[in-house]
């Protein structure tokens, strides 16, 4: 499973085994019969992807060389612009807006021949953890539809989990690439705050959004990581990768790296997670790794935080959907204050106004010392506490999530409970830190779990050559294919 | 406590309805989520604070006159144009 899907679909076209636009038409014609059980694709740009496999193949036909991801078919979350092409953030207040720009992800990746499959399910505004705010209705779990695909790049998650794309962009915000991932038993990156662009991602917590790859394999989320991972002058806190491609550096030696366990992730971890990250431990120890143990108390309020901080910002970004410029807007109103109002609440999902009420609430006057700015102190403090940690280990191993993928449905009932299954991943976006989830086992009904390997800030290198490590230790073991998809 | 009346107020804000049938509810749930934002209170904030993320610093750039994007472009997403402007309901 160590092999990476890119090497061997680029390969096979280098070859000439196959033609790009017959590798195409096979995603294509596998999306429309998978599509309908996964949900995973909001739209799907066939003549896009076509015209984009024609050019490919007119370069093969010249002996011309292939980049790395050049002819690789592929997705986008739904909240990353593409011009020309709908962009909804998977909600009715985006009905009808199609972008004139790209985001910068789209722009490096276009300009190198990826195709383009089509826009991928996600929770609406990326808010929520099952894919289910969607106003499509939620993407589904390519290893058993009756469970969620988690969220909220749930639809890449699928997508890449049923085999009908080779990779994809997500983003995260509190986990949002890592825990699809993790319920769809593949790889999702959540790179540095400040390595990727975030030009053309339609924001949801500025401070906190980051686009990262969701891939099959280790050597995928590097090859993409590196390929996305550069300066943008566009966006005002891009500061692009640091050192060599990751790509180059992820099949080194592990022996005497240092491993580190904050007994605090593993609390309130289902048996069989907390039984996966044990045996994980074991893996490492074999590879020549030291496991160290030690306390992290500033993840109590990590939680907390971050849905004070990623509310607040919520409601400053969403204020920008007023039914004027762009989107959806009401069909009858007296006047500019009514029509906003009412666009508003008819083009937003129930999770959506939600965060914007908590988001509104915690900056209005009265309430802003006690919460937003007590949150953004605590975020340094969780800050200081993980750039501690590092003095003493090299990753830090975590479970994803504390628990496999949900029945469809469940999620939405308590939006506290929702929530709590956001306390392991959130704590990376607070501190701005890179973070893998990668497959480690499954449950008794066969659904996925997944483990996290958590770096210091710009050591995507370091996180990325655990995860190939074990991966290439455990192979297929703990990996499960779904029924689904393209298998050439 | 989250009241009716609070939820009221920030929804005038944030230019949100909130419609009768729903107020009993969505007032629980700000309920329930302020109780839980409102665990950090117990936090001690000795030596804690914030500026950015990964040590950034500002992005001073040229104030230069570049390309822009077309404008007959940006109005086809919007509802309502007129003579090259977005139009909106006359308000006084």
């Amino acid at each position: 499973m160590a092999e990476g899907k890119i090497k061997h679909y680029s390969d096979m076209l280098q070859k000439k085994e196959i033609s790009c636009t017959e590798l195409t038409e096979a995603f294509l014609s596998n999306i429309e019969s998978a599509n309908k059980d996964l949900n995973a694709y909001v739209t799907v740009t066939a003549d896009t992807a076509l015209n984009t496999a024609k050019a490919v193949d007119k370069k093969l036909s010249l002996g011309e060389m292939l980049a790395p991801l050049e002819g690789i078919p592929m997705t986008l979350k739904d909240n990353i612009s593409t011009k020309g092409i709908p962009t909804t953030c998977c909600s009715k207040i985006l009905e009808g807006y199609t972008p004139i720009f790209n985001a910068t992800v789209w722009e490096i990746l276009s300009a190198n021949n990826a195709v383009l499959l089509g826009k991928t399910n996600m929770d609406e505004f990326a808010m929520g953890s099952s894919c289910e705010t969607s106003c499509f209705g939620g993407a589904t779990n390519p290893h058993n539809i009756n469970h969620v695909a988690g969220g909220s790049s749930g639809g890449v998650a699928s997508a890449v989990g049923g085999n009908i794309a080779v990779y994809g962009l997500g983003s995260d915000t509190g986990g949002s690439i890592r825990q699809p991932a993790s319920f769809c038993g593949i790889v999702g990156l959540k790179p540095s705050y400040g390595a990727v662009s975030r030009f053309g991602l339609i924001a949801y917590a500025s401070s906190l959004d980051q686009i990262g790859p969701v891939t099959s394999t280790v050597e995928d989320a590097a090859i993409v990581y590196d390929a996305i991972s550069a300066y943008d002058k566009m966006d005002s806190t891009s500061q692009g990768r640091r050192g060599e491609p990751t790509a180059l550096s992820i099949k080194n030696d592990i022996k005497g790296m240092k491993i580190g366990i904050a007994r605090e992730y593993l609390d309130g971890v289902r048996d069989d997670v907390k039984l996966s990250i044990e045996k994980a431990c074991e893996v490492y120890k074999s590879l020549g790794a030291e496991i160290v143990y030690f306390n992290l108390p500033a993840l109590k309020y990590a939680l907390p935080v971050y849905y004070i901080l990623a509310c607040a910002e919520a409601s400053s970004n969403l204020g920008r959907y007023d039914g004027i410029r762009y989107g959806y807007r009401t069909s009858s109103y007296k006047d500019v204050n009514e029509m906003i109002c009412k666009t508003r609440s008819e083009g937003f999902g129930d999770e959506v106004k939600r965060r914007i009420l908590l988001g509104t609430y915690v900056l209005s006057a009265g309430y802003y010392d006690a919460y937003y700015k007590k949150a953004q102190n605590l975020r340094g403090s969780i800050l200081n506490a993980f750039k501690d940690a590092f003095k003493n280990c090299d990753v830090i191993l975590a479970p994803t999530v504390p628990m496999t993928a949900f029945e469809k449905g469940n999620a939405i009932s308590d939006p506290i409970e929702t929530y709590l299954t956001d306390i392991c991943t959130v704590p990376v976006n607070i501190a701005g830190l890179p973070g893998i989830s990668i497959p480690c086992g499954c449950d008794a009904n066969g659904l996925p779990i997944g483990m996290q390997l958590i770096g210091n800030t710009f050591c995507e290198s370091t996180i990325l050559n655990a995860a190939w490590q074990y991966e290439n230790a455990v192979g297929s073991e703990v990996f499960k294919e779904s029924p689904y998809g393209v298998k050439i | 406590m989250v009241s009716h009346e609070d939820v009221l107020g920030i929804a005038r804000l944030c230019k949100l309805y909130i419609a009768d049938d729903e107020l009993d509810s969505m007032t629980k749930v700000m309920d329930d989520i302020i109780r839980f934002a409102d665990t950090i209170n117990n936090a001690s904030e000795e030596g804690a604070e914030f500026d950015n993320i990964n040590n950034l610093s500002n992005a001073f750039r040229e104030d230069e006159v570049v390309p822009s994007y077309d404008r007959e472009e940006i109005l086809k997403n919007a509802n309502d144009v007129d003579e090259g402007h977005f139009l909106v309901r006359k308000r006084v």
